[in-house]
């Protein structure tokens, strides 16, 4: 770390190739990535030059605190930090244009909500809470001179959250090679990473004449752990509705339903009989693209059409940085788990899904999460400390649609000191679905769109 | 244990209805309903809270949910209406409260009358200083001299008015909630945030210390902190 400049440099050619196709709530796997970096030691080509200069923004009215990804976790930690230190100027940077709830995309799958509710401007969120939102796509870092770079330039910091999500991890699914991964990501996406994903499913399900599709739920710490059996009975719901001859085939690599089993069981059998087959301790080996084949390690699922959800790792941005902990399997961020500062740079934050601490990966913990850390931040730069508090993680599940029938559980967590590990805590499950569930579902969505984006 | 409590036999709700148009300087309109609490359909209701608020209603030692159990009837409706109108900021809750989620007023007014049904936190979170130091004594006579009049002497609260159970709420979410009126952040009388005002920091500080010493009738509390609503086993 002796030439910073020279550093950064370095960092940021390493980071480049990557970053400009994967990066806040990336568009494409991880692994498919590294191809342009190359070996050149200076960027020579005018394009290059351009990105090495200071972004055109305005400039600092204060201790800028750059936030890096518009999900639930940048979006929540924006609008907290300029809440507990309004004197804080706040700049969120995401690569999209507008905000798709991934949670409850699965009712719209469904058509239980419109595309109108989940989606959201980032500038409406930045105009009411004060903060200034850039879309870019942040490409890597200099944490010596605290320079965020982006392609239209570099932006200083004096706080740095990264917020970059995850993404998909197909090498552990057996498929390496890079334009493999890329076409399965474009032929049967997994859903929880991009909006495309999400339109694309929706044509598929609606325009499926028949057959088997396959769903397949990943192992490891995956995002969102009841979304997969969750879109299993809306997928089956609208094939029931639609009266084909359809076959919902999810394929579990974990031995049983990780999440909420007795209601999820329940549903597939009262309601999906007929439709959904589910089958655990799925391990996949490999998927024949073109051949539309699951491989598994004893069998083999011939499909129609397909949702293959991988199991993930956070943002190559975390590997790219060199601040990731090299004894994650899922590449998540070197951070103190209870303050989510780097362990050597009290600065820089991680947050959301690509957090260290083994929580339950989705909206409403990072949601919680971010008003928690945007709390430690603001009392950082006035030197004091705020006493750790757990994330909550509420998660609703629906089952059945007209009417919207739903079940929920919320958990906290609480760190054992004996074990050195995170448990969860005061968890209390409603598996009964019914609609007051499903009510309480869209309330919930609503309520944190409203607190996100606009009061 | 007794839990199910003879409730007040009512439930008054009175709402301010102002006709908008300023230059009209219309008068506000008071519509006052009565309504008869049905503590059957309010534990049903009470599932949509008990999604966050967990079936005992006890509230989180770090301050981001109150303890409800225990507090008054007219309390709980205008924190309620207050939030179903956005008159007090919440915009995560606000739509849980609103008619197509819960109900209507009898809903709301079933949904109250079972919570205070609930027995309370017998381990609800104090603040730093424990009684007999002199912060907690300080705070004891700014207590007497500035709240006890209205939320009486030992924070029992007043339903008729709507005076908040100052009992057994969370330190951390008393201080949160009396920060925020006195940054008139959350507008409640004037006069309240007025008095916050007025104290000095280090008042504050004391006084609030002392409210999460006041004392929860035996009565009132559940045998243990182990104890889970039956309602929703």
């Amino acid at each position: 770390m002796s030439n910073p400049d020279k550093l950064s440099r370095r960092r940021f050619i390493q980071a480049g190739g990557a970053a400009l196709a994967g990066s806040a709530f990336g568009a494409t796997p991880a692994t498919a990535t590294a191809a342009t970096a190359g070996d050149a030691k200076q960027p020579t080509a005018p394009a290059l030059h351009k990105l090495l200069r200071k972004a055109a923004i305005p400039a600092s009215r204060g201790a800028r605190v750059v936030v890096v990804g518009g999900g639930w976790s940048g979006l929540t930690m924006a609008k907290y930090l300029k809440r507990f230190n309004p004197a804080f100027d706040v700049v969120l940077i995401d690569r999209q244009s507008a905000f798709v709830s991934f949670p409850v995309s699965n009712a719209w799958l469904a058509d239980q909500v419109t595309l109108e509710f989940l989606s959201h401007s980032f500038f409406e969120a930045a105009n009411n809470h004060g903060y200034l939102f850039m879309q870019a796509t942040a490409l890597g870092f200099d944490f010596e001179s605290r320079r965020v770079y982006t392609e239209q330039g570099y932006v200083e910091y004096d706080y740095l959250v990264l917020a970059p999500g995850i993404e998909y991890d197909y090498s552990r699914i057996g498929v390496d090679d890079t334009e493999a991964q890329n076409l399965l990501f474009h032929r049967y996406p997994g859903g929880f990473v991009t909006s495309s994903e999400l339109l694309t499913i929706k044509q598929k399900i609606h325009r499926f004449k028949g057959g088997t599709f396959v769903l397949t739920v990943p192992n490891g710490d995956y995002r969102c752990s009841a979304a997969p059996y969750e879109r299993a009975c809306m997928v089956a719901a609208v094939f029931k509705r639609r009266r084909i001859s359809a076959k919902v085939l999810l394929l579990d690599m974990n031995s049983e339903i990780t999440i909420k089993k007795a209601g999820f069981s329940r549903a597939f059998e009262q309601l999906y009989g007929d439709f959904i087959e589910y089958l655990p301790s799925s391990e996949i080996s490999s998927v024949d693209i073109e051949g539309r084949r699951v491989v598994t390690e004893f069998d083999e699922f011939p499909f129609d059409d397909a949702i293959i959800y991988p199991p993930v790792r956070a943002s190559s941005l975390i590997e790219e940085a060199g601040i990731d902990n090299p004894q994650d399997s899922q590449k998540a961020a070197n951070t103190d788990p209870f303050r989510y500062h780097l362990v050597d740079d009290e600065r820089v934050y991680v947050t959301g899904d690509s957090r260290s601490q083994p929580f339950s990966k989705g909206g409403h913990t990072a949601h919680s999460e971010a008003q928690y850390v945007a709390e430690v931040i603001a009392a950082h730069a006035l030197g004091r400390e705020v006493r750790w508090r757990s994330p909550q993680t509420m998660c609703f599940s629906a089952v059945d649609i007209e009417p919207l029938r739903a079940m929920s559980i919320i958990t906290y967590y609480k760190f054992d000191k004996q074990s050195g590990l995170f448990a969860f805590d005061r968890t209390h499950l409603m598996d009964k679905w019914d609609t007051q569930g499903g009510q309480a579902s869209l309330a919930w969505a609503e309520g944190m769109y409203r607190d996100m984006f606009y009061l | 244990m007794k839990i199910t409590r003879i409730l007040c036999r009512g439930l008054l709700i009175a709402i301010a209805v102002i006709c908008s148009p300023p230059a009209a300087a219309a008068e506000p309109i008071r519509v006052v309903l009565e309504l008869v609490p049905d503590i059957d359909n309010g534990r049903r209701s009470f599932e949509i809270c008990a999604r966050c608020h967990l079936p005992e209603a006890w509230g989180n030692d770090d301050g981001t949910y109150p303890q409800l159990a225990g507090q008054h009837v007219n309390v709980l409706m205008k924190q309620l209406l207050d939030i179903r109108s956005g008159r007090r900021a919440n915009p995560a809750m606000q739509p849980f409260v609103q008619q197509r989620t819960i109900g209507g007023y009898q809903d709301l007014a079933d949904v109250v009358a079972y919570i205070s049904t609930l027995p309370m936190n017998p381990d609800h979170v104090k603040g730093p200083w424990p009684p007999d130091s002199s912060e907690y004594l300080e705070g004891r006579s700014l207590y007497s001299q500035h709240c006890a009049g209205c939320h009486g002497a030992t924070g029992e609260g007043n339903n008729g008015p709507s005076y908040p159970r100052l009992q057994g709420q969370h330190y951390e979410y008393m201080a949160r909630q009396a920060r925020l009126v006195r940054d008139n952040l959350r507008q409640i009388k004037p006069s309240m945030a007025a008095l916050l005002g007025a104290l000095s920091a280090e008042d504050f500080d004391k006084v609030l210390n002392y409210v999460s010493y006041l004392p929860v009738p035996q009565a009132d509390l559940a045998p243990s902190a182990d104890w889970r609503n039956p309602d929703f086993q």
